[in-house]
C-alpha cells in the first residue's frame, strides 16, 4: 500500500480542499447530468429497437457488442500511451526506481493507478448506458452484479493487456528516444483500430440486400463478434443473459481471471524487461540531433508561429494525436461514403438533412479536437510563461496570435471534412455553402471558447500538455456543446424551409431567403458575442498572472 | 583497511557514438566525503543515476558495501540515498505527507525513528511550521532543503548528492555543509557532485575531476594542487587547469579586446 500514498493523498488533497469542494459539487451536478442524458439517449433508443419485433432486438444487442469494443479499444490505446508515461517518463520514478521497491511492486502500482486514470471515466459512463440496456430487455436480478463485476474487470483487462504490450515493445525496440516509443504504439494502434472497425462492419447492418438471402443477414448480424476479444467475452456473456437469462460461466471465469492473470504475467515481464527498458528510455535525454540555424530577423508574430508549432512538432508525446487524427478524419469520412442513399426514399432530402446535422458533428470533431490541442496550450507554456509576461508583448496579442496559430489547421481541417463529406452526400446548392458557413463559425468559436477557458482555468504546473486539462476543460465543453445546440436548433426550421424550396423548384421565395439571412445575422452575433466575452476574460486571465 | 562502502569497477556508460562515462575506477572508505567535479556534461550526473540505480551502466560494476549493484539491485538502493540536482516532488502532497512516504520506501533507521529524525530535520530547515503545507507552494530552496530532509532521516550509509547547493539561502547553504560534516564524521560515506570549488575545498576529504567522462585527476586536494603544472593556488585554479585554462585564457583576452 505505501507505494498508493502519493496517488491516494494526491486525490484527497485535490478534491477534498476547501477551495474545491464547490468545483467538486459542480462536477458532480455536471457528472449526474451526463449519466442522466446517456441513460435517457440510450433507454430511447434501445426502447426504440427493443419494439421493432425480432430484427430491432438483433440490432440493439449488435449495439450493444459494438460499444463494448469501441469502449475497448480506446482503453487499450489510452493505457498504452498512459502506460508509457507512468512506466517509463513519470517525473517520480526518480524518486521510486532509486528506492528499494521490487519491480513487481512497482507494477502493481502502476498498472492500479494507470487502470484507475484511464478507465473511470468509462466505469462511470458506462453504467448507465450498460443499466439502460438492462431496463429495457428487463434484465433479472444477477444482471446487476454480472455488470457491476464486468465492466471493472473488462477495463482492467485493457489496461492490463496494453501494459504488457508496452514493456515488451519498449524491450524489443530500443527506443532512445521517447518519441520512438509514442510512434510504434501509435502505428499499432491504427492498425488494431482498423481491424476492429472492419470486423465489425457496421455499414452491413443496414445493407440486408449484400446477402443472398435474410436468414443470411440475420445470421450474420446475429453472430457474435470474436472469441478471441476479451470484450466481446463479457458483451456475449452479458447479452446471453439479457436475451435468455442464460449465464455462460465458461465467459464469466474468462472474464474474471483474466486480471489476476494479466497482473501475474506483468510481474513477470516486469522482473525481466523493465530496467533495460528504463535505463534506455533515460538516454533519449542526450539527443544529438542537431537543428539547422534560423535567422533572427523575423517579425513577433511568426516567432510566436514558430515557437507554437516546433514545440509542438518536436514534442514526441505529442505525435500520436496526429495518427488519431488521421484515424478519426478516415473513419469520419468513410461513414459518409457508405451511407446508403440510393436506396433511401427522398434521398435529396435526406441527403441534404444530413449534410446540415453534420454541421454539428464537425462542430463537436472541432470541439473535442480543440480540448486536446488549444485548451492546454496557455497552461502547456508551463514555467516559462514567465518570458511573455515580463516582455514588451501584451497579454492581447499574445492571447490573439495564438488564437491565429490554431484557427489556421482548424479551418483547414473542417474544410475539407465538410467539403468532402457533401461531395460524398451529392450535396449542391445554398445546403453546400450554409453547412460550410456554419461549420467554420462554430469551429472559429469553439477554438477561442478552448483558448479562452485554457487561459482562465491554466495550469501552469503540469507536466505536459496531456496532462495540462483540469476540470476547466469540462466546462469548456459544456459551453462550447450549448453553443453548438444554440446555432443548430435556432437552424432547424430556415434550412429546412430552404431545402424543401430548393428541391422542390431549384429557388428560394423571399420569405425563405430573409428567414436564412436574419438566422445567418443572429448566428454571426451570438457567436460574436460569445468570442468577445471570453476573449475579454481569457485575456484578463493572462494579465492577471 | 575497513570494506569498501562504494567500488566502481571500469564503469562506462555510452549512449549513441558517445561515451559519457568512459572505464571510472573509484572506491570510497567509511565516512568519507569524495567531491567529484567536472566542467557541464563531463559525466558527472550519469554516473550518479548509475550509482543510484536509475541508469544502467553499459559496462563495468557498481558495488555498495560489498552488494553489487547488477545483482542485488534493491539492497543497493536500500543502502543509498539520492538527491537529484532537480528535485521532483508530489505537488499535491504535503511536505509532511511526502516524507511519510519516502519513509515508507526505505528500512527504518537504526535508533530514532523516521518521523523524528524527520522532525528534527525539519525544525533545523525552518521548515516545521510549513510541514502540513502543500508542497506546491514551497519555493525552489524550500523542495530542495526538504528532499534533503526526505534523505537525511533515513540515516543511510550512503549518500549520492547533485549539486546539493542550487536555490539554499546562506542560513540553509551553511546547515547543509555542516550537516554534511556531522554525517560524514558519524560514518556516512557522501559522494557530492559540485560545481562549487568553495565547497569541495571545504568539505571534501577527496576529490576527483572528471572530463568527457575520464577522471583525469583524483586525490585530497593539497597532493592535488602539489601536483599541478604550474603551483596552483587553489582549486579552482587546478580545476581550470585541468579541465581547460588555456581556453579560458583565450576567452578572457577576447573579451578584454572588445
Amino acid at each position: 500500500m505505501r507505494l498508493y500514498l502519493p496517488f491516494l493523498r494526491t486525490a484527497i488533497n485535490r478534491f477534498f480542499a476547501t477551495r474545491a469542494r464547490i468545483k467538486l459539487l459542480v462536477l458532480g451536478l455536471l457528472g449526474t447530468l451526463i449519466c442522466a442524458a446517456l441513460y435517457l439517449l440510450t433507454y430511447k433508443s434501445v426502447s426504440y429497437f427493443h419494439s421493432q419485433s425480432e430484427l430491432g432486438i438483433i440490432l440493439s444487442m449488435k449495439i450493444f457488442q459494438m460499444a463494448w469494443i469501441t469502449i475497448f479499444a480506446m482503453l487499450i490505446f489510452s493505457s498504452m500511451i498512459a502506460g508509457v508515461s507512468t512506466l517509463y517518463l513519470s517525473h517520480d520514478n526518480e524518486i521510486i526506481v532509486a528506492a528499494p521497491v521490487t519491480l513487481e511492486e512497482l507494477f502493481r502500482m502502476r498498472m492500479f493507478t494507470t487502470f484507475l486514470n484511464t478507465s473511470w471515466m468509462m466505469l462511470l459512463f458506462s453504467l448507465p448506458i450498460f443499466g439502460a440496456f438492462g431496463v429495457v430487455f428487463s434484465a433479472g436480478p444477477l444482471y446487476w452484479p454480472l455488470l457491476a463485476a464486468a465492466v471493472p474487470a473488462t477495463a482492467f483487462t485493457a489496461s492490463g493487456s496494453a501494459m504488457l504490450f508496452v514493456i515488451v515493445l519498449v524491450y524489443l525496440f530500443p527506443a532512445r528516444r521517447t518519441k520512438d516509443i509514442i510512434v510504434y504504439l501509435s502505428i499499432c494502434f491504427g492498425v488494431f483500430l482498423y481491424l476492429i472497425f472492419r470486423l465489425m462492419r457496421p455499414e452491413d447492418l443496414v445493407n440486408p440486400e449484400k446477402y443472398g438471402q435474410f436468414v443470411e443477414y440475420m445470421s450474420a448480424i446475429s453472430n457474435p463478434a470474436g472469441f478471441w476479444l476479451p470484450a466481446s467475452w463479457t458483451s456475449n456473456m452479458l447479452s446471453s443473459y439479457l436475451l435468455d437469462r442464460d449465464i455462460d460461466f465458461l465467459l464469466v471465469g474468462l472474464i474474471l481471471l483474466t486480471p489476476p492473470v494479466l497482473l501475474f504475467c506483468g510481474e513477470f515481464l516486469m522482473a525481466r524487461f523493465f530496467a533495460s527498458g528504463f535505463s534506455k528510455s533515460q538516454e533519449s535525454f542526450g539527443g544529438q540531433h542537431r537543428f539547422k540555424e534560423v535567422g533572427w530577423g523575423r517579425s513577433r508574430l511568426l516567432w510566436v508561429f514558430r515557437k507554437e508549432s516546433i514545440s509542438f512538432l518536436r514534442d514526441s508525446k505529442e505525435w500520436s494525436q496526429f495518427f488519431m487524427i488521421g484515424a478519426l478524419v478516415i473513419v469520419y469520412l468513410y461513414n459518409f461514403k457508405v451511407l446508403p442513399l440510393e436506396r433511401t426514399f427522398g434521398s435529396a432530402y435526406v441527403a441534404n438533412l444530413i449534410a446540415f446535422g453534420n454541421i454539428g458533428l464537425s462542430g463537436f470533431l472541432a470541439a473535442a479536437l480543440a480540448a486536446r490541442f488549444v485548451y492546454p496550450s496557455i497552461g502547456g507554456e508551463g514555467g516559462a510563461f514567465y518570458l511573455i509576461r515580463t516582455s514588451p508583448m501584451s497579454a492581447a496579442r499574445f492571447f490573439f496570435y495564438k488564437y491565429l496559430f490554431y484557427l489556421i489547421p482548424f479551418t483547414l481541417l473542417i474544410i475539407v471534412l465538410v467539403s468532402v463529406s457533401n461531395h460524398f452526400l451529392q450535396i449542391e446548392g445554398p445546403m453546400w455553402w450554409i453547412s460550410l458557413f456554419c461549420a467554420l463559425l462554430i469551429c472559429w468559436t469553439v477554438v477561442a471558447l478552448a483558448l479562452g477557458f485554457g487561459a482562465i482555468f491554466a495550469d501552469y504546473h503540469a507536466e505536459n500538455r496531456s496532462t495540462a486539462m483540469g476540470p476547466g476543460s469540462v466546462f469548456y465543453f459544456f459551453c462550447a456543446i450549448s453553443y453548438m445546440l444554440v446555432v443548430l436548433f435556432s437552424g432547424v426550421s430556415p434550412a429546412y424551409r430552404l431545402i424543401r424550396a430548393w428541391l422542390r423548384s431549384g429557388g428560394m421565395p423571399l420569405s425563405d431567403a430573409l428567414l436564412i439571412f436574419f438566422w445567418v445575422i443572429a448566428v454571426i452575433g451570438l457567436s460574436a458575442v460569445v468570442m468577445t466575452l471570453i476573449f475579454r476574460r481569457g485575456i484578463g486571465a493572462l494579465t492577471a498572472r | 583497511m575497513s570494506k569498501p562502502i562504494l567500488t566502481l569497477e571500469e564503469l562506462s556508460k555510452t549512449f549513441d557514438r558517445l561515451t559519457a562515462v568512459d572505464k571510472i575506477d573509484l572506491q570510497m572508505q567509511k565516512g568519507e566525503i569524495l567531491g567529484f567535479l567536472g566542467p557541464n556534461g563531463a559525466g558527472k550526473t550519469t554516473t550518479i543515476k548509475m550509482i543510484a540505480g536509475l541508469l544502467q551502466p553499459s559496462s563495468g560494476a557498481i558495488s555498495i558495501c560489498g552488494h553489487d549493484m547488477a545483482s542485488e539491485a534493491k539492497r543497493c538502493r536500500e543502502l543509498t540515498g539520492y538527491i537529484p540536482d532537480r528535485p521532483f516532488l508530489y505537488e499535491k502532497l504535503t511536505g509532511a505527507e511526502y516524507l511519510s512516504f519516502i519513509s515508507s520506501l526505505y528500512p527504518p533507521p537504526q535508533g530514532k525513528t523516521c518521523g523524528e529524525q524527520g522532525e528534527s530535520y525539519l525544525k533545523l530547515f525552518d521548515l516545521h511550521g510549513w510541514r502540513n503545507n502543500l508542497i506546491e507552494s514551497y519555493s525552489h530552496g524550500m523542495r530542495q532543503k526538504l528532499i534533503m530532509t526526505s534523505i537525511f532521516m533515513l540515516d543511510q550509509p550512503l549518500i549520492v548528492v547533485d549539486e546539493p547547493m542550487i536555490g539554499l539561502d546562506p542560513k540553509s547553504a551553511r546547515i547543509v555543509k555542516e550537516l554534511f560534516k556531522s554525517k560524514a564524521e558519524s560514518g556516512t560515506t557522501i559522494f557530492l557532485s559540485t560545481h562549487s570549488m568553495e565547497i569541495a575545498e571545504e568539505l571534501c576529504h577527496r576529490v576527483c575531476i572528471i572530463r568527457e567522462g575520464r577522471i583525469i585527476a583524483g586525490g585530497s586536494v593539497d597532493s592535488l594542487k602539489a601536483q599541478a603544472k604550474h603551483g596552483a593556488a587553489n582549486l579552482e585554479d587546478l580545476f581550470l587547469q585541468l579541465t581547460g585554462a588555456f581556453e579560458l585564457q583565450e576567452v578572457v583576452a577576447a573579451l578584454r579586446q572588445r
